[in-house]
């Protein structure tokens, strides 16, 4: 069973066609890209995975959990991070992810394990105690990385993760993402950056005006287009989903 | 721990470690009710002070008005100066004179041969110099007129009182003693119906349009949570704020009264008794869980802080309406304005400080509030459940009564 499945799905702001029938799908210990020029629709279909959009039509399901109509258990399964941070300033690093683990059904004990285990592997240690608004943009990434996968989940939605970051931060990210593969981890992620595309996902979605418009392995896209680079084939869907 | 407790707690710690919101809730009533007391108190008998030792010129026309305003001793800094009708109007609208005092040729002695006088004495209420020396030219012409009198009764060999054959003597048996209720009375409701809401503001904007700013909703909603239970927990946490808010403005207030401040004496040794605090909490923690579902509601709608500041001010300038409303004559509580929101929480203030609140008046406003409050989470709620009010989009106060489908 696919841990990520898209069918059909389409979402309308008004007149505006955000998402037209994207269908895809994302197996357990799989990474698969989002690529696409900006307006073309991967924030929508990641907000309506993440339950935080309803689809206009068509299906999103978390493990099998449609969003729409199972929201809670669908989110249980999720981890969900964006380029911005979204974490509570005023609050203590420590703080943020007790009300997180929390809110996932956590018991306190739980709770205390999986921080001591992430403060190690994310280095939370010297800063666990210390409000989230004095964390320099790589702690904040990390705490949350820490919040997102928290709870363990199944399935990792992230929007552009690495989009405000430096490439020392974005290797956190990055490691995230690797990690979670060997975990057998389902990961959907959008990304403008093409090498961290090709480093990392075994598939690639290419989406042009809400529509999926090229699919494949990056070497299959780099062929299928006739551009040696990523950013070739990118260039190459994007025009050609303009035209279409 | 369920997910609104959780939220709950997070929201608190949020709000109260906000420095804003601590300035708002704390520090301000701490620092303005006294401030403002003493200001107000300060201000009003310096100037009273000061006008009753200025020296003020009253204009005299004609030899009669000269005679009755000499047969008198003169007030005190006040000096005559003889003009013509015209120069003394003249002089009148120069501010070289603050008043004129105009008598017909002859009347002195009309008033001499038992006969009445009509006398005229110009002034302006333009001016606070001009209102003095009427005072003080009316004391002097009631001193004449009584000096007249006396005469005229001891001429027909009639007692002083034959004058007077009624002496009725006026006691006011709430106010005898202190007239501080009464200033409270007008001052208390605008002053609590504005902190009840400026209260609740900040904390629903920083709740609502700050989450939203900062990316922190975004997060949240993505966890297993219905939006209507992070809804529940931003209410309750205002809710908590405003009236905690609230109750540091009583406690400010009657601390500010019963200290009393003796710059003034109507602002003097006002205090609270248990019963009448007891009331006005009674209303006012309804009525601050009122302000915060319309603060939530409102600033729902806003995608910023600036949004939401520009949505919420109409709201904060509409508020005070009430409060005003309560300075006008004839505005009580009865069993029809107990049924205004808002206003019914101000004039129920009023009626409370001058100890005229019924309990039938007291039922009716708990009622109202409690009902606009639950209309007022219902379109918050309503807000937070419409993804185009919580992504962004739309700003207009038709969305908050927009059918939205609920997920």
């Amino acid at each position: 069973m696919a841990a990520i499945s898209l069918e059909e799905l389409t979402k309308d702001f008004g007149a505006l066609r955000a998402v037209d029938r994207l269908s895809l799908e994302v197996r357990p210990g799989e990474v698969v890209g989002l690529l696409g020029p900006n307006g073309a629709g991967k924030t929508t279909a990641l907000r309506v995975l993440a339950g935080l959009l309803a689809p206009t039509s068509g299906r999103a399901l978390l493990l099998g959990f449609d969003v729409t109509e199972r929201p809670l258990q669908a989110r249980r399964q999720l981890g969900f991070l964006t380029a911005s941070t979204g974490l509570y300033e005023r609050l203590t690093v420590k703080e943020v992810l007790s009300t997180f683990g929390r809110l996932h059904g956590m018991a306190e004990v739980a709770i205390t394990g999986r921080l001591a285990q992430l403060s190690a592997e994310l280095e939370l240690s010297e800063f666990l105690d210390r409000r989230c608004g004095s964390l320099s943009t790589g702690q904040k990434q990390r705490v949350s990385i820490a919040r997102a996968v928290l709870h363990e989940p199944a399935v990792y939605v992230l929007d552009e993760p690495t989009a405000s970051l430096d490439p020392l931060a974005s290797s956190g990210i990055l490691e995230m993402v690797r990690r979670a593969r060997g975990a057998g981890k389902a990961v959907l992620f959008s990304t403008h950056r093409m090498e961290e595309a090709e480093f990392l996902c075994d598939r690639l979605v290419f989406l042009a005006a809400g529509k999926a418009v090229a699919e494949g392995t990056p070497a299959e896209l780099r062929h299928r287009s006739g551009e040696p680079s990523l950013t070739g084939a990118f260039l190459h869907y994007a025009k050609l989903g303009a035209r279409s | 721990m369920s997910a609104v407790g959780v939220l709950l707690k997070k929201e608190l710690i949020d709000s109260l470690r906000d420095r804003r919101t601590l300035l708002t809730m704390v520090l301000l009533p701490i620092l303005l009710y006294p401030g403002m007391m003493a200001l107000v108190g300060f201000v009003m008998a310096a100037g009273q002070e000061r006008l009753a030792r200025e020296e003020l010129t009253v204009a005299v026309v004609g030899d009669d008005a000269e005679a009755f305003l000499r047969g008198q001793p003169p007030p005190a800094h006040t000096s005559y100066r003889r003009l013509t009708r015209a120069e003394a109007e003249r002089a009148l609208g120069e501010k070289k004179v603050w008043a004129v005092v105009d008598a017909p040729e002859g009347s002195h002695q009309e008033v001499s041969r038992g006969r009445q006088a009509h006398l005229t004495v110009l002034y302006t209420k333009r001016h606070d110099r001009s209102m003095e020396a009427l005072e003080r030219v009316r004391r002097v012409l009631a001193s004449a007129a009584v000096g007249a009198l006396k005469l005229r009764l001891a001429g027909a060999k009639l007692p002083e009182t034959f004058a007077e054959p009624l002496k009725t003597e006026e006691v006011d048996v709430d106010f005898q003693k202190d007239l501080g209720p009464l200033v409270a009375s007008r001052v208390l409701p605008v002053l609590l119906v504005v902190m009840l809401l400026m209260s609740a503001l900040y904390p629903a904007v920083d709740a609502t349009a700050g989450e939203k700013e900062r990316g922190t909703l975004e997060t949240l909603l993505a966890a297993p949570v219905h939006p209507l239970q992070v809804m529940a927990a931003k209410y309750l946490s205002v809710s908590v704020i405003a009236t905690l808010a609230t109750l540091v403005n009583l406690t400010a207030m009657a601390i500010s009264f019963g200290i009393g401040f003796r710059f003034h004496e109507t602002v003097a040794r006002m205090a609270f008794g248990p019963g009448q605090i007891s009331v006005l909490l009674l209303c006012l923690v309804p009525a601050s869980f009122l302000s915060s579902g319309v603060a939530l509601a409102v600033a729902s709608l806003a995608r910023s802080f600036k949004d939401a500041q520009n949505l919420l001010t109409p709201v904060a300038l509409l508020a005070m309406v009430p409060g005003l409303l309560t300075m006008m004559p004839g505005i009580e509580l009865n069993a029809w304005t107990a049924a205004i929101p808002l206003l019914n929480v101000a004039l129920l203030v009023k009626a409370t400080v001058l100890g005229t609140a019924g309990p039938l008046h007291v039922l009716i406003t708990l009622a109202s509030v409690l009902a606009c409050s639950a209309g007022a989470v219902a379109l918050a709620a309503r807000a937070f459940q419409s993804e185009r009010l919580r992504f962004g989009g739309a700003q207009s106060w038709r969305d908050l009564l927009r059918p939205s489908r609920p997920r």
